[in-house]
């Protein structure tokens, strides 16, 4: 495999994308195993939005303390309360603590204000009843089941319930990952989190339809005499695709990467932060999912088509798999063989 | 061709440029969630099963009370089971806290005294009464306050002489106004209250009336209302709020009233709403408080557009090196959708009071990636034409088909996506779903009508065979050089 960046630029790339492809879902089950394993072990660090609770935002001055303002919780009935400093940019506490019927949530402001010697009104507070948490899953998994359901016919009507599968592995994989992340990280997972993983989802359907796309086109341009196997077909759609898979992750990733160091670091904004994270790591592996998991699933059931193992059995016999570049052109020869003959290429180049 | 294609481009100009320029002049801006700006948001849910009915009427009776503290941008809506209230920029933020969601109740006073609230004669009268009145009903509180008032001529107005709600009590004697505004009630402690009235339907009997049943407790307490003010009026009250004061025609009515007036049907039903339900007609529990801070609100905001602003930037400069030409057209592209954005934002919340919220902010950001791919997939589409021998012009013209199909099924996913989290989430995942799918939208617009003209004209006007202006200087087949 010839891995040059310039090659890339130019188009002329031919990795074998599907000869690695067993190799690399390998490594991807281990990691998806890992993180799952990660998810039930550790478990996950549920914001208040889930488990019930109140979080109070108090501006922090530099002489008070974290202590202080333990002991002013404490004073209010939050025995339990955890406090935060929360530095970079705009300097904070962040107390967390359980709401019992006989905590008032008017003391707690008034408390934490005299504690921090700030005015009540610059205190940010959030109050969810338990019971809320359970009500935001149950809709969120219920908007999920609904979602995978519509878009697994969405694929089968567009394409076939091959890739449809293939989609939805490669979905699955980029949640797990993404989750599993936050498992061992231990970052907390809000209602901004959960939109940031269903953005996820998304994208990484976005852009595997953008190679199923061009897969289907690829295979609708083959002629029927045609010697093509499904991975040779899979491996060219896919060197045809990278480019534009590369600069599309790129340029959404610039974004996101500068909401997380711009909007977090340096300006202190912890709530932009909630779903950075989530977003950058998806993007990319969602990025990933599609060229290294979506596809060779696809692959691997296509192959099995009595059309296709066919044609590899006769590939075989002949002893050749095509080389990539070969097979490029072949596909191009059967596109192109009306309007405008493509340029001779110059064949036989070694891998 | 080259003429639709100008047109076209000129439309989208033109339309673009005449959308923000409108809202713009308008003076329409976004209107800031209760994330970006501080402000209240609250999440209510009924404790019990309620009917449509009601919980409609709650609604309605929260956004009444809500227009009664003055907050520029209410959102109230219903999503599923719950009521979302977005108070952005509200200034007492756990006044307004307290006041949503409260079951206030619905109370008959005993109508002491009538009054016109432009008089200011009677109002000075009327405050004389009830700081007579409170000095026997409330006592000592208010003893130090009385000092202030006996100040000799001081003209009363009508705000020292009406109730302030905080001092609403059962027991107390209150001076409240009708629903109308124009008329001022001077009002007894209440002897019955919401709670016992069992039934109350509007009908047609000649005329609109309502027939109200109170349940055994109830029809003996109204009864010895009854009879104490035989001729007189009482009033209902909700809310602090004088809703009818009809006069009491017998002394006994063993559980069954009648209320006759001059009621439109309009009038007759919403009064027995009133009477069946109470004030809110549901007991609400708080399921999510949030108070945002000025301060931190727009500490976020300011993180966001700064953190925006360089992402864009830098996007854009990534997409000008790769793809020169075709990379001014990205930005381009860019910059009309962002215009169109805006436009529909500011509409938004100018006429539907929908504020932008941190997650739809987010939901924005990620959608430039969208945007960007979009271009990126024609691109590329193009670029590999070129390499094929193509000529630039013809490959710019003829790849757009198979690129726009790519796009169109991409972006149908974000679509379905976007139609399914709107359908069924609410708050925050809501709002992301919102403007995800509407940037989707435009961006289907835009590379329609915008970006595809552009890049066929550039192609055809600027670069003509020399396509290291699209960055494809050093092609492959060795025909440049």
């Amino acid at each position: 495999m010839n891995f040059s960046l310039k090659a890339m630029y130019r188009g002329e790339n031919s990795w074998d994308f599907l000869g690695v492809s067993r190799r690399v879902l390998a490594g991807s089950a281990i990691v998806v195993l890992v993180c799952v394993v990660a998810i039930f072990v550790r478990g996950l660090n549920l914001g208040i939005e889930f488990e019930g609770g109140g979080v109070w935002e108090v501006p922090a001055l530099s002489q008070v303390t974290t202590d202080d303002l333990r002991d002013a919780a404490s004073d209010a009935g939050m025995g339990d309360a955890r406090v935060q400093r929360i530095t970079g940019g705009e300097d904070i506490f962040r107390v967390r603590g359980e709401l019992t019927p006989d905590v008032s949530a008017k003391s707690v402001v008034s408390k934490l204000a005299k504690a921090a010697r700030v005015d009540a009104e610059t205190i940010s507070t959030r109050a969810v009843s338990p019971s809320f948490g359970d009500e935001v899953a149950g809709k969120a998994r219920r908007a999920l089941i609904v979602f995978l359901i519509l878009i697994a016919l969405y694929l089968t009507l567009r394409f076939e319930w091959k890739m449809a599968l293939g989609a939805l592995v490669a979905v699955a994989h980029d949640i797990a990952f993404t989750v599993g992340i936050y498992a061992i990280f231990q970052f907390e997972i809000s209602p901004a989190t959960v939109v940031a993983f269903l953005t996820i989802m998304g994208y990484s359907l976005y852009d595997t339809i953008v190679v199923f796309d061009r897969v289907k086109d690829n295979e609708r341009s083959l002629s029927a005499k045609s010697r093509m196997t499904y991975p040779d077909l899979a491996n060219v759609s896919l060197n045809q695709v990278i480019m534009r898979s590369v600069n599309t992750s790129i340029t959404s990733v610039l974004p996101v990467l500068s909401l997380l160091v711009v909007g977090s670091l340096f300006l202190g904004a912890t709530s932009l932060q909630e779903f950075a994270i989530a977003l950058l790591v998806g993007l990319i592996i969602g990025s990933y999912s599609s060229l290294f998991v979506a596809m060779p699933v696809v692959s691997e059931l296509k192959g099995r088509e009595s059309h296709w193992a066919e044609q590899a059995r006769s590939a075989g016999v002949l002893g050749q798999s095509n080389a990539i570049e070969d097979a490029a052109a072949v596909l191009a020869a059967d596109r192109y063989d009306r309007s405008s003959p493509p340029r001779p290429r110059k064949k036989g180049r070694k891998r | 061709m080259r003429r639709s294609h100008l047109v076209s481009l000129i439309l989208v100009v033109v339309f673009t440029a005449a959308s923000l320029a409108g809202v713009l002049s308008a003076g329409w801006t976004p209107v800031l969630g209760v994330q970006l700006q501080g402000g209240v948001e609250v999440v209510l849910r009924p404790a019990d099963e309620v009917s449509d009915e009601q919980f409609e009427r709650a609604i309605e009776i929260i956004r009444n009370r809500v227009d009664a503290i003055g907050v520029a941008e209410p959102d109230i809506t219903r999503q599923g089971t719950q009521v979302v209230i977005q108070l952005p920029g509200v200034k007492d933020k756990q006044r307004a806290v307290d006041l949503i969601g409260q079951t206030a109740e619905l109370r008959f006073r005993p109508v002491l005294q009538m009054f016109d609230p432009t008089d200011p004669e009677q109002l000075s009268v009327i405050e004389e009464a009830m700081n007579q009145g409170q000095d026997g009903d409330i006592g000592n509180e208010n003893s130090v306050e009385t000092t202030e008032p006996e100040i000799p001529d001081s003209r009363a107005s009508l705000s020292d002489v009406l109730t302030p709600p905080q001092e609403d009590d059962v027991s107390a004697m209150v001076a409240l106004l009708g629903t109308s505004g124009q008329t001022g009630f001077v009002l007894a402690p209440a002897h019955v209250t919401g709670e016992v009235i069992e039934e109350a339907a509007a009908t047609f009997q000649g005329q609109w009336i309502v027939n109200v049943s109170f349940n055994d407790e109830g029809a003996t307490l109204f009864d010895q209302m009854a009879a104490a003010n035989y001729g007189r009026q009482v009033a209902i009250v909700l809310d602090g709020v004088v809703e009818s004061a009809p006069t009491i025609n017998a002394e006994e009515f063993n559980g069954q009233a009648v209320i006759s007036g001059s009621f439109d049907e309009a009038e007759a039903k919403n009064l027995a709403l009133v009477l069946r339900f109470g004030a809110l007609p549901v007991e609400f529990e708080r399921d999510d408080v949030r108070t945002v801070s000025a301060t931190l609100g727009e500490g976020t905001l300011r993180a966001g557009v700064i953190a925006g602003l360089v992402g864009l930037a830098l996007v854009g400069a990534y997409m000008l090196l790769y793809y020169r030409l075709l990379g001014l057209v990205a930005i381009c592209s860019l910059a009309t959708s962002g215009a169109i954005l805006w436009s529909i934002v500011a509409w938004l919340g100018e006429s539907r009071g929908l504020a932008l919220t941190l997650a739809g902010a987010t939901g924005i950001v990620v959608s430039i990636g969208v945007q960007v791919d979009s271009n990126i997939v024609y691109y590329e589409r193009i670029k590999e034409e070129v390499r094929r021998g193509r000529a630039v012009r013809s490959a710019a013209a003829g790849s757009f088909r198979a690129a726009f199909s790519t796009i169109i099924w991409a972006d149908l996913a974000s679509l379905i996506s976007a139609g399914v989290l709107y359908q069924l989430t609410t708050g925050t995942v809501r709002g992301f779903a919102l403007y995800l799918g509407i940037t989707t939208l435009i961006d289907l617009a835009v590379s329609f009508f915008f970006m595809r003209p552009l890049v066929i004209l550039v192609a055809r006007r600027l670069v003509g065979e020399r396509p290291g202006r699209l960055g494809l200087s050093n092609m492959a087949g060795g025909v440049i050089r």
